[in-house]
């Protein structure tokens, strides 16, 4: 009985810490400072956060959308930062 | 009339040969690539154990295939449109074959990534970020941060504008970690040893617009004894946090990386190897690093733009009275030469000075380990 309560106690947790994240993560939005910045500036400023910054002819274009995919997992890129600096690596 | 015929059905085949060809060169929905690294060197090591009271020893090895500075990993990406990729790095490194990652990825939302599989645990940025070689500045791991390590669970994952800001989250539900005889964690493999799930995540953010500064928290807490052990609820609680700055000041780029982690494992009997009988200590561990880097990117000599110096100071203190017990401190000074943008050759001396803390009547060894090594190393992004 004991390990029931704890249980729907622990649903009823997860449910409420959902609903808020998915409340902060849709209120959450881009100055319009940020929002201006092009793909290079991006390229510059993140990819040498933790490596030197890539140059655009290391990989073609279907492989810079995939590496774009495999670097937002590891540095938690921004959904519009990855396509930003997707778009400017192949150009 | 007759010619026409012949000089349509000429042309007809020369259109469905290059439609052929365009067929033949259009991507299609499915990206398979590979991509990896390697590491490869030489390490010159210089250890003196002392005793207590007694002469010290001196060892002097030279090697190749040393861990630190051997590795083959070949990392395989497999894209399926934009929303799943899979994810699989097999390594070659100290002499065996294992496996860095083997995930699934699905982005489901903007700010929302679910990865499941076998994956790093989000905890602190060197394991995540900064472990392969050709990223990082020194040749060697600082000790004690692998852990919490690689594991099997679930894992979501995000990065967000906040206005100029911008903050991440990543939180998984793993396996967890194992305790041993001797009070030591250990990952548990695919083969879990309890009902207890372990969570994992860490919490960053970026306050600058230029995402020049990043700083991170991170928390982790789970069971961890074998099924029907005679641990009494034995869990372990780790805590860390961690700081990331890169900056240019022309023509210099500095950057700035630093973590530590707090892990406690909760008070414990454990049996003496000596004579089986019970012993406790304070079961705690502290890791951490401290790193800087600075380049010349902006000076005119191309040889000189491509050096780069770099220190570190690790420390690291098992707990006192365990088997394992030590305070563990080390300096690292690296001189770095890019010949690419991912390709680096590393010159790394490190000095280590180690008094040991250990329970003596179990086993442990007392004195005091000094070390100093001497790494070049090669290392690439393939």
């Amino acid at each position: 009985m004991k390990i029931a309560r704890l249980k729907k106690s622990s649903w009823i947790l997860i449910g409420g810490l959902a609903i808020l994240s998915a409340v902060v993560m849709n209120s959450c939005v881009e100055s319009k400072q940020v929002a201006a910045k092009g793909g290079a500036q991006l390229w510059a400023e993140n990819c040498q956060r933790c490596h030197n910054t890539p140059s655009p002819n290391s990989f073609s274009h279907d492989q810079w959308i995939t590496v774009g995919m495999h670097m937002q997992t590891r540095a938690q890129l921004t959904d519009k930062e990855r396509e930003k600096i997707v778009a400017f690596l192949t150009q | 009339m007759a010619q026409q015929v012949v000089v349509d059905s000429a042309l007809l085949d020369r259109i469905s040969a290059l439609e052929q060809q365009v067929a033949d060169q259009k991507p299609g929905e499915s990206h398979f690539m590979v991509v990896g690294l390697t590491t490869f060197g030489f390490v010159y090591n210089k250890t003196k154990f002392t005793p207590p009271g007694g002469p010290s020893q001196t060892t002097k090895t030279n090697s190749f295939p040393d861990a630190d500075s051997y590795e083959l990993s070949p990392m395989f990406l497999w894209r399926h449109g934009t929303k799943l990729l899979v994810e699989f790095e097999p390594s070659y490194t100290g002499g065996s074959l294992g496996v860095n990652w083997a995930d699934v990825s699905y982005f489901a939302a903007p700010g929302l990534t679910i990865k499941v599989g076998y994956f790093v645990v989000p905890f602190g940025i060197y394991n995540k970020r900064l472990a392969a070689g050709w990223i990082d500045k020194v040749a060697p791991d600082p000790m004690g941060i692998d852990q919490p390590g690689t594991d099997y669970g679930v894992e979501v994952s995000g990065g967000l504008p906040l206005g100029n800001m911008k903050w991440s989250y990543d939180v998984s539900l793993t396996n967890g970690l194992q305790l041993l005889p001797d009070g030591e964690l250990q990952n548990v493999g695919i083969v879990d040893n309890n009902l207890n799930k372990m969570v994992s995540g860490r919490l960053g953010l970026l306050p600058f617009s230029n995402s020049s500064l990043e700083v991170g928290v991170s928390g982790l807490y789970g069971g961890v004894a074998d099924a029907g052990s005679s641990y009494n609820n034995a869990n372990a609680s780790m805590y860390g946090a961690d700081l990331s700055y890169v900056k240019s000041f022309n023509p210099f780029l500095l950057n700035v990386k630093g973590q530590i982690s707090w892990l406690t494992v909760n008070r414990q009997n454990y049996i003496n190897p000596v004579d089986n009988s019970s012993y406790t200590f304070n079961n705690k561990t502290t890791s951490a690093f401290a790193q800087f880097s600075i380049r010349p990117t902006g000076a005119n000599n191309a040889f000189i733009k491509n050096l780069e110096l770099a220190f570190r100071y690790v420390n690291y203190t098992t707990p006192s009275n365990s088997l394992w017990g030590q305070k563990y401190s080390e300096e690292d000074l690296g001189l770095d030469y890019w010949l690419t943008w991912r390709t680096v050759l590393k010159f790394t001396y490190a000095w280590s000075h180690s008094p040991s803390t250990a329970f003596v009547a179990a086993g442990g060894t007392p004195g005091l380990t000094d070390q100093n090594i001497v790494y070049l190393q090669f290392s690439i992004q393939l």
